[in-house]
Parts: C-alpha cells; structure tokens; sequence
C-alpha cells in the first residue's frame, strides 16, 4: 500500500471544517429568516396588547350561541338622603314586592357615603342595579364599591340563584336630593324561559349552509369538465396517439373554418330555435320533431351500406345533421327554460324557476358559440381522416411541397392567434414568441435531420449510445434554434418594449383591401407562416406528429398555471366581474377545482393497468370506446374519493372566499372581526370548526371504503 | 396468409426488440413462437395488430398492408384478429358478460355501445361463446370473482365475439397452473382445428409447443433462431434457442 490516503487526520479537519461552514451557513439563514418575519419578543410582552388578546381570546371562546327572553322588574323601597335627626338605624329592613325584602346598613346615609345592601328572594340570576329617583324623573345610579373600599364605574351586579344578593354601594351626589326621602329603584334584569339561539347563530348558520352549497356548486361544476380535462392530461392515454403530421394540418387549418362556418349558419338556425321554445308548444313540439327526423334519418342511413369515400361522405352527412339536431334541440329546450323561468315565480317555485331561467339564459348565451364549436370539430375531424387516405399515397418531393404549404397557413393562423391573445394583456405577448420559439427549435431539428442523417443509418445497428448520443444532439439543436427564434420574435414583435412601458403591443392597423389588420397581428402570421412552412417542409406530410403528447403537454401547463394561482385571487377577480355574493365565490373555487381535480384525476389514469387498454384496443374499439370499456371501470373509485376530497377542500376555502367578497360565512365572519364583535365571531369560526371537521371524517371514511 | 416482412422494432429507448424478421404463416396453421423472456415474442405479436408500431418493415395481411393502414382501417383489420393474454386484461370490476360483450365494440354502433347496450344478437352470441368455453354460468358474475383458468376462458370467449380470422395469443398459460394450461391449450387448438382460426401463440415451454404447434418458430435476442417443424428441435438447438446453461423443464 505505497500509494494511501495523504494523512486521513487532514481529511477529517477538512470534513470538520465543513461540518462548521455548513452549521454557520444555516445559522446565517435562520437569522435572515428571523429578522425577514419580524419576529419580536418585545410585541409579544407588551401589557396592553396581551390585554387585548386575552380579551379578543375570551370572546371568541365565549361565542354567542344562545339567547333567552328577559324580564325587568323594578323593586320600590323609600330612602332617606341625609339622615334625620339623631343617631341613624344601624340597620333597616325594607319589604318589597311579594316575600322579597332588602336590608340597607346603615338604614339612612347622606351623598357619597357608603352603604350595604342585602337582598333576599328577589328574581335568581338577574342582573341587579339600584338607583335612586328624583322628582323630576331623572335616575341616579349607585356605583358599586369594590372590597378594598375603591368605586367602580360598574352599576350592575348579579342577584345569586336563591334571590339572593350582597353589595356596597355609593350614594350618589345630585343637586337637591339631600334632605329628602327619595324613591329607592331595585332593578331587575332576569331570563326567563327556555334559551332560545341567538340571532347571530341563526345568521351563522343561514351562511354557513350558503357556505356548504357554495362549495357543493363548485365541486359539482368543476367535476364534468375535470373528467374530460384528466384524459388530456394522462400521459398513457395521450402518449399513443399519433397522427401523420399532413393529416394534423389539415385538420388545424381546417377548425376555424369549421368553427366560422358553424357560427355563421347553425348559429341562427339556434337562435330561432330558442325563439321557438319562448313559445313553448312550439318549443316543446320542435325537439321531438327533430329526434324523430334524426332517427329515421339515422335508420335509413344505416341501411345504406357505401364503400370507401362514400362512406365517409356519409359519416360526414350524418355527422352534421346529429349536429344541426343537437343545436335544435338545445335551443328550443333553452327556450323552454327561459319561458319557465318567467312563469315560475311562486314562493316555492321561484327557485326552480329561478335555476331553469338561468340554465335558459346560458343556452341563449351560448348557442352561436356551441354550434361553432360542433362544426370546428366535425370539419376538422373529417378533413383529419379524409386528408389520410389522401395524402397517403403522396410522396416527396411532393409531400414536402404540401407540408410546407399546410405548415404555413397553421403557422401562420397558430402566430396570429396567439398575438391576437397578446394584444390584449402584456404578458400573453410574450406567447407569441414562446409558439413561434418551439416552431423554430422544431424547424432546426428537421433541418439537421434533413441535411445530415441518413434514414438507413437510422434503422439498422443502432446502439444504445448511439442513441441517446444523437438525442443530446436534438435537445442541443432544439434549445438553440428555440432560443434564437424567441430573439427574433422578441425584437420584431418589439416585446421589451410592450414589457417594459407595460403596454400592449403595437395597435396599429394596416389596411389589407378587405380586411385591416394589426401590424402586430400580420407581423406575427407571416413569421408563423415562415417558421411553420418551413418545419412542415422539412417533415412532409408522412411524418408521425405525436399529437398526444402535444395535448398533453398544453394541458398540462394550464392546469399547472392554473393550480398555482390561489383561489383568493381569482376571487378578487369574480368578484369585479360578478359582483360581491357567493356567485363569485362558486366561479372562483369552480376554476381551481377544475385545475386541482384535473391534475388528480389525470394521476388516477396514469396509474391504471395497461393490460384491459390493449384488450379493448386490439378489438378494434375507438378510442371514446376503449376509454368507456377499459378506463373508466378502473377510475370511477378514485374519481369518487377525490371528489368528495375536494368538495371537502371547497368548504374549508369557502369560509375564508367570503374574505374577497365571494360570499359564504368569510363575509360574515370578516365583518364581525371588523366590528370587533369577537363573541359574534367565535360563532362563525365554531361552524366552521364543526362543518370541517364532520366533512374531514365523513369524506375519509368514504375513501377509506372505496379506495 | 399472414407475411411478416423484414420487421424491425427500436423502442424510444434505444431497445432493438425486432430485428429483420420475416416469415409466413399459412391460413389455419397453429404457429408457436418461443424464446427466452425479452427475445420480443410479444413486440412481434403486438406489431402485428400494431398495438405497438413497428420502426421499419410490412406485415401483409390477405395482401392488405397492415402497417400502412390508417387509424380508421386499423380498427377493421383490428376487429378480424383476435388477441389473448398473458394476465387475461380482464375489466376486473366489470360482469363477465360485458367483458365478452367488449369483443363486438368494433362491430357495433358506437355511440349505443357508449351507454352499454348491446343488440340482442351480440348478447345471444356472448352466451353461447361463454357457452363454448364451459362457463355460461359465471355470465353475470364480476371478472374478479372468477379463477385464473376462468378468466383466460373469458378472455377467449371475448376474442371469439370478434369471429376472428386470425388469433394472437401472447403467452395465454404463463399464469396459469399445469392442468389448467392445458385445457386452456386444447381450446386453442380446438378453435384452430374446428373453426380454421390461423393461430400465433407465444410459449415459454417447449413441451406445450410441442404438443400444440404445427410449426415452431424461436426468437433470440430479437433475431429469428429456429423455423421448423416441432419435432426438429433437438438438444443442440434447444441450447442455441436458450442459452448454455438452459435446462429442459418438462410440463405433461
């Protein structure tokens, strides 16, 4: 062993040394973090906010629960002020009313001299107060004399639960009370009857169930569109679908047209519809009219047994009829419901009245925009598959010439649209460049492919090295070409600018015949039509285009900037919308709920057995049948504990949304702490405590079973 | 007639499954493929019905190419060939019935097989299938409740509703007991010899090929080994298929 450790002493001061370094480094820290947080012993000490708190504390422990009814009786009893001549009673007994009597001693006194008062079978547990009456009416309260001999501003003092009472008191001072035998006032305050909840408890509640729908209406609203939002964002799911990237142009290109072509002509066929069904008979008669054409339609269609693109046509034609029977029927329904919600207004019925009117009013709303969204897809989806026989049998060079060509015109509507997006706040600007950076960083991939590797290399011997070796080279090759289109895009699309002076990019419109567009708009397309012409130029139309993994990666960016915003901001930002009210809080908890449960739902999916996806696939099922058949046997449990999971999440945001404005029992409580009625407070945050922690153990017991 | 024609399977991993393979299978032949685990028996019969996408080469199909097809002509060729395996990838919260019910999804109208309805017919046709492979009675019990040997006989029922031309069997009694994989073998080889089914059927024991196969054919390392007759495997070729150190573990 010639060539040993030099020294392991060294080794160890050295290891010591560091040991050391890292204790002060983290001592460093915490002092940091100590004086950042304003941690003060001195505030905690201080006499007066320790009163405080202890005040603030007791109330809130003592919340105010209960009330009950209280009398008040007045007891009469003769008091001479200033004695009359000669030696004062020691002692004078006084009957009141009924067996009631008090005993003053001494019997007489003159102002501001102090004297005891017994009082036997007066009302149990009043409060107590005595006072004396001048002529002119005006009372003249007795302040209580504490033990050690000093007055107290008090008044009052309890009567036991015998009756029975024991005070010193002051006689008070008042001009031309001396020397007269005055009206002596015992007055009791007592309950009586059964304690009855107070009316802050009943407000309490009354909020606190609006604080538990508030968070059911949330819940229930975020689920539907959760559920499809979580196939999105499965990666097993998404990873497998590809598509070649000829028929995924055709298909962007081909949404909005679709998505114009349906607003333009569905979108008043619905608003007629729903003219309709303000109508009612005919609102209700036009739905089963339009099923029952559909379904013959549907009947004579399936006899019809074409091949090939006659096939298709088909499909097509049935397609957009399903649609046109969809926007019918929606509408004339929405047109029901609205006329329902004028008609229902009863005490009872006006809250159906109230929920189907506003269901009506989302169809009338929506309508236009439900049709084009039909269309977008049907047109998009038939010009996907049509385009894939079509382009199938098309070869380079010729494929490239139609991939670019395809290429620029998704390009360019892709960079058009998301400028459009950045025109409006300044930070969705900076989109732009990120769409067009992952255009570039896609186009300089292509282009090293294109120029320096052959595909037969590709294919045979390929070792593992080689292979990540050369995925190195495309992330390298990505990352630049990404980062020099978002320079380019930057500066031509003059975003530091826009960022800097915090202003929307440039508005200026620039007359094209027709149509005027914003330069910045126009800037942006043409810049997508040269970066997407490009990359689908390189690519062609054969190319797999993992459109899955593109889904899921959009989707999965949202819901994860979504998530991270709390719901308390996006309340503030209903509540400007809506209005103060539990509305606002119900939409607020609705967007984060849909993040929250998107990305638990979609965990769920990703943590499914593969086996049945395979089975049902190589049945040859579609993919709407292989997610009904061999996925969602396998989540509906965890779907269901994780619903009640968040709705139980909901509850616990809901007291605290009211805060901003969004309604529920926060809104309640805020304004009790405001108005420093602490024991009115302590009622709320006793609901809360209670309403969360039954849900905490019901919705645990719930998943407990299920999962 | 099935031609596999020079296939090639590199995962994204850089994994090389496949590697030049290329071989025929007559119509009604019952071809056994065997080979050590990993020697991609089962990226074979995955690319066939394209559940896995070959890199590079055809599989011909009655002269339609398979690889070329787009997604919607998958789904008819897909619905043509049956497919069964290893851990029977049963709906295991589902009844049997609606198991053996999925095998029809490509045949029947989508958006009624969305809420589970099924024509009469298909649900006639289930039965007789459950019928077929002797478990008519477990029809409306859940999946999980039966036993390995029933569950893979479901599985074969559900590749029957297809009325398929060709069945993939991936492994079907690798999780299966001795007597147990025998009966669900004679099965096979009962649908092969009575219906002309064109079976591929991957195994780990020679002997179960051997007394099942028309014709056997062995995969290492991704690379076509042996293509013979189940009889012409002798000792030397055994250890050329597995390994030196292999030693002959006979299942009767």
């Amino acid at each position: 062993m010639t060539n040993q450790d030099p020294a392991p002493s060294s080794r160890g001061a050295l290891r010591r040394l560091l040991v050391v370094l890292a204790i002060a480094l983290g001592a460093a820290i915490y002092a940091y973090g100590w004086n950042a947080t304003n941690i003060s012993l001195k505030e905690v000490q201080d006499p007066i906010r320790q009163a405080s708190v202890s005040r603030a504390l007791r109330e809130l422990l003592s919340p105010d629960l209960f009330a009950r009814s209280r009398t008040e009786q007045v007891f009469n009893a003769p008091f001479a002020i200033g004695c009359p001549e000669g030696e004062p009673e020691p002692t004078r007994r006084d009957d009141l009313e009924g067996d009631a009597y008090v005993i003053f001693s001494p019997g007489c006194a003159d102002q501001d001299e102090v004297i005891a008062v017994e009082g036997f079978h007066l009302p149990a547990n009043a409060i107590a107060s005595i006072r004396i009456r001048r002529e002119s009416g005006q009372a003249l309260p007795f302040k209580l004399v504490r033990a050690d001999g000093t007055v107290s501003e008090e008044t009052a003092f309890d009567v036991d639960n015998s009756g029975y009472f024991y005070v010193q008191v002051k006689v008070p001072r008042g001009r031309g009370i001396s020397n007269q035998t005055l009206p002596l006032e015992i007055q009791t305050i007592s309950p009586t009857g059964w304690p009855r909840l107070s009316q802050t408890t009943k407000n309490v509640v009354e909020k606190m169930v609006e604080t538990i729908f508030l968070a059911l209406m949330a819940t229930t609203l975020a689920v539907p569109i959760s559920i499809a939002i979580s196939f999105l964002a499965a990666r097993n799911l998404m990873r497998q679908v590809h598509l070649p990237l000829g028929n995924v142009l055709v298909g962007f290109v081909l949404l909005p047209v679709g998505g114009a072509l349906g607003y333009l002509l569905l979108g008043p066929l619905g608003r007629l519809a729903v003219g309709w069904g303000k109508d009612l008979w005919l609102g209700l008669i036009s739905p089963v009219v339009t099923v029952a054409a559909f379904g013959v339609v549907a009947r004579l269609s399936a006899r019809l047994r074409l091949g090939g693109a006659g096939h298709r046509v088909q499909a097509l034609v049935m397609n957009l009829l399903l649609l046109v029977a969809v926007v019918i029927v929606l509408g004339a329904l929405g047109g029901v419901f609205i006329w329902l919600g004028e008609q229902l207004t009863g005490n009872v019925t006006r809250y159906l009245g109230n929920f189907v009117g506003t269901l009506g009013q989302l169809v009338d709303f929506t309508i236009e925009w439900i049709a084009a969204l039909g269309g977008a897809i049907i047109v998009s989806s038939f010009g996907a598959t049509w385009s894939a026989i079509a382009l199938r049998t098309v070869h380079a060079p010729l494929s490239n010439i139609l991939g670019a060509a395809l290429g620029a015109l998704s390009g360019a509507i892709l960079l058009a649209f998301t400028a459009y997006i950045g025109t409006q706040a300044v930070l969705l600007g900076l989109l732009t460049a990120i769409v067009a950076a992952v255009l570039g960083g896609q186009a300089t991939v292509l282009a090293y492919e294109r120029l320096f590797r052959r595909p037969s290399i590709m294919l045979r011997r390929r070792r593992r090295e080689d292979v990540s070796a050369e995925q190195a080279a495309r992330s390298t090759l990505f990352i630049i070409g990404a980062v020099l289109t978002f320079l380019f895009a930057a500066y031509v699309l003059d975003l530091l600018r826009a960022i800097v002076d915090e202003r929307p990019p440039s508005g200026r419109l620039m007359d094209l015949g027709l149509i005027s567009v914003r330069v910045y708009i126009a800037q942006a397309a043409l810049m997508g039509a040269v970066l997407g012409g490009l990359a689908g130029g390189l690519a062609g139309t054969q190319t797999s285009f993992p459109l899955g993994m593109a889904a899921y990666n959009t989707t999965r960016t949202i819901l994860n900037a979504l998530r991270s915003i709390e719901p308390l901001i996006m309340g503030i930002v209903f509540v400007i919308w809506v209005g103060v009210g539990p509305f606002a809080g119900v939409l607020a908890l609705t967007l984060h709920s849909i993040a929250a449960l998107g990305k638990l739902y979609s965990e769920q999916v990703e943590n499914i057995d593969a086996g049945p996806i395979e089975a049902i696939q190589s049945t040859g099922a579609n993919r709407l049948q292989t997610i009904v058949y061999a996925v969602w046997p396998q989540i509906v449990p965890p779907y269901i504990a994780f619903t009640m999971y968040r709705w139980d999440i909901n509850v616990r945001m809901s007291t605290i949304i009211g805060f901003v404005g969004g309604g529920g029992i926060g809104f309640l409580l805020q304004q009790q702490i405001n108005l420093l009625r602490y024991n009115q407070a302590g009622v709320a945050v006793l609901a809360i405590a209670i309403v969360v922690s039954v849900l905490d153990y019901a919705s645990a017991a719930i998943r407990e079973r299920l999962v | 007639m099935l031609r596999i024609d020079h296939l090639t399977k590199i995962y994204d991993n850089g994994v090389h499954a496949l590697k030049d393979v290329s071989f025929d299978v007559p119509d009604g032949q019952f071809l056994v493929i065997i080979g050590l685990s990993g020697s991609g028996k089962s990226t074979l019969l995955r690319c066939i019905n394209r559940l896995i996408e070959p890199t590079d080469g055809r599989i011909l199909w009655n002269d339609v190419d398979i690889t070329a097809a787009t997604d919607e002509e998958l789904r008819l060729i897909r619905r043509r060939i049956g497919m069964i395996f290893q851990h029977f990838n049963l709906v295991r919260r589902a009844p049997v019935i609606t198991n053996v019910l999925a095998g029809r999804l490509g045949y029947t109208n989508p958006a009624w097989s969305l809420i589970n309805h099924f024509p009469r017919e298909d649900k006639q046709k289930a039965l007789e299938k459950l019928a077929r492979v002797g478990i008519r009675d477990k029809a409306y019990i859940r999946a999980d409740q039966l036993s390995g040997g029933q569950q893979q006989r479901v599985g074969i029922a559900r590749a029957l509703m297809q009325e398929p031309e060709l069945m993939l069997t991936d492994e079907p009694v690798a999780s299966l007991d001795p007597a147990t994989s025998h009966s669900v073998m004679k099965y096979l080889e009962q649908l092969n010899r009575e219906d002309g089914i064109t079976i591929l059927c991957s195994l780990h024991f020679l002997s179960l090929a051997r007394t099942y196969a028309d014709r056997i054919i062995a995969l290492k390392d991704g690379r076509m080994e042996f293509d013979g007759g189940p009889n012409e495997i002798d000792d030397r070729r055994f250890r050329d298929i597995y390994g030196e150190d292999a030693v002959r573990v006979e299942i009767s």
